[in-house]
């Protein structure tokens, strides 16, 4: 008798922890299922970036306001819709590349790589290719370029870096070696951008020993994009069909 | 003796128990935060998501009234007067060419998803990794003369960058996760031909493992460019010919 009794309570216990940790895990695994640590990092970062555009719509809405102000007051103020529309194209000649601009900057030449001892097994790896410069490129924007162009091709949404033979195609134009990147923004974000270690620019420069001078400098001039655009496919919504 | 033996092995399987039940909740609260139940916490996320959600839907519709009615106030301004429709002409081109107007017209959508994950690797590669193939895409566009592109509807301009965060891309400053949707409007047959040439990004693509749909498409609409874009450091520089 006396040697039976922890056993039996043993028993008892165990079966009724069992029976509690799974009820729980039963009540919680159908909660919880379809919650993955992952999909709470992902909403947060869904929630995080949808802020991000209120803040910029708000911006937005407030721009808009005021030039509907403007243009509602067009009859009493001393504002006409031409001048107006003047300031309007301005502007949006100035984003889209179509005057040129000028400020602080850096200024970037590349050459290939011109030892007769290569990095690598093959002759390409001492070339600068098409890749090398939209990485370059998409580096300076993250820096918050203002402005950029390469041997004095403005790069806009349009500018295709495409390798075409000894030569890179920009805007439609044929350049060579070397490229003369031009950057307007910050200079010291740009050139940390492209200079510090583990960048892009870096590695082109200390790994494949391209040739790679980035040189901060107080004044760069960029000029407009030069070829003349028209739209044949592209309609704005909501007019034509 | 028994019984004691009996109480060592009760001792440390509860030991063993406590051990493991601690663990599993100082995980679970490091990586979710203390004192929260996951489920909870996803549900309050889910309720905050839809709340940001639907402020930014009534934001984009204030907008568009905005500019519903601007459009009229400018339009009516310039009926009767030809140097003023000239001008609000160029101003809607320059506008275009700018980004800030929604575009539609024939033309290219490229679907680029991830590949399946590797069963014998674990966790496969994710074209959040090779984020140069995306400028790849859009400059082979460019060079097939598109129109307008959009990747996960940001509007690609010349100030777009598409930089990597954590598990995500950022793209124009929106967050973006695979799959990438591309669309471009220009010549249909141009642009497909351009993409699917032998050799060409496609295909290199498609040989990385990335699983690449590519069609046409009559009617594709972009989304225009949600930003304003204020210069800092940059100044017009007086045109002298003009």
């Amino acid at each position: 008798m006396k040697n039976s009794n922890p056993k039996i309570i043993l028993t008892l216990f165990s079966i009724l922890i069992g029976v509690l940790i799974a009820t729980q895990m039963r009540m919680k695994v159908e909660s919880i299922a379809p919650v993955t640590l992952k999909s709470i990092q992902d909403i947060k970062v869904e929630i995080n970036s949808t802020n991000n555009e209120i803040i910029e719509l708000e911006k937005l809405i407030k721009q808009r306001e005021d030039e509907l102000a403007i243009i509602e007051n067009i009859s009493m103020g001393d504002q006409n819709i031409v001048d107006i529309l003047k300031e309007d194209i301005k502007l949006n000649k100035v984003i889209s590349g179509r005057s040129p601009l000028e400020g602080p900057g850096i200024r970037i030449t590349m050459f290939d790589n011109m030892n007769s001892e290569i990095v690598g097994f093959d002759i390409e790896d001492a070339l600068i290719h098409d890749v090398d410069i939209l990485n370059i490129i998409n580096d300076l924007k993250i820096a918050g370029a203002e402005a950029i162009s390469i041997n004095n091709q403005r790069v806009v949404s349009t500018s295709e870096i495409k390798c075409g033979g000894p030569v890179i195609r920009i805007n439609g134009r044929s350049i060579g070696t070397p490229f003369v990147i031009k950057a307007i923004g910050d200079p010291k974000v740009l050139m940390a951008s492209v200079n510090a270690p583990g960048t892009y620019g870096d590695t082109l420069k200390s790994v494949y020993l391209m040739g790679f001078e980035p040189e901060i400098q107080d004044k760069v001039t960029i000029p407009a994009y030069s070829g003349s655009y028209s739209y044949t496919y592209a309609k704005p919504v909501g007019e034509g069909d | 003796m028994k019984k004691s033996r009996d109480i060592a092995a009760l001792v440390l399987v509860s030991i063993f128990l406590g051990l493991i039940l601690s663990i599993q909740f100082k995980t679970i609260s490091k990586s979710v935060g203390e004192g929260i139940l996951p489920t909870q916490r996803a549900q309050q996320l889910a309720i905050e998501l839809k709340k940001a959600q639907s402020e930014k839907e009534a934001q984009t519709n204030r907008i568009e009234e905005l500019e519903n009615k601007i459009e009229q106030y400018e339009k009516g301004g310039v009926e009767d007067n030809l140097y003023a429709e000239n001008l609000y002409n160029d101003a809607m081109k320059y506008r275009m060419l700018a980004g800030y107007v929604d575009l539609n017209g024939e033309g290219i959508v490229l679907e680029i998803n991830d590949p399946p994950a590797d069963v014998q690797y674990g966790e496969g590669y994710s074209i959040i990794d090779e984020l140069d193939l995306i400028l790849q895409v859009v400059s082979v566009l460019n060079a097939a003369e598109a129109e307008a592109i959009s990747i996960n509807d940001q509007r690609y301009t010349a100030f777009t960058e598409i930089v990597r965060a954590g598990n995500h891309i950022e793209i124009n400053g929106v967050s973006k996760s695979s799959p990438i949707i591309i669309k471009a409007i220009g010549n249909p047959d141009t642009l497909e031909s351009a993409l699917a040439i032998k050799w060409g990004i496609v295909w290199q693509l498609r040989n990385y493992g990335y699983i690449v749909n590519l069609t046409q498409d009559r009617n594709i609409t972009i989304p225009k460019y949600s930003k304003i874009k204020t210069f800092i450091y940059a100044n017009p520089v007086e045109e002298i010919v003009n």
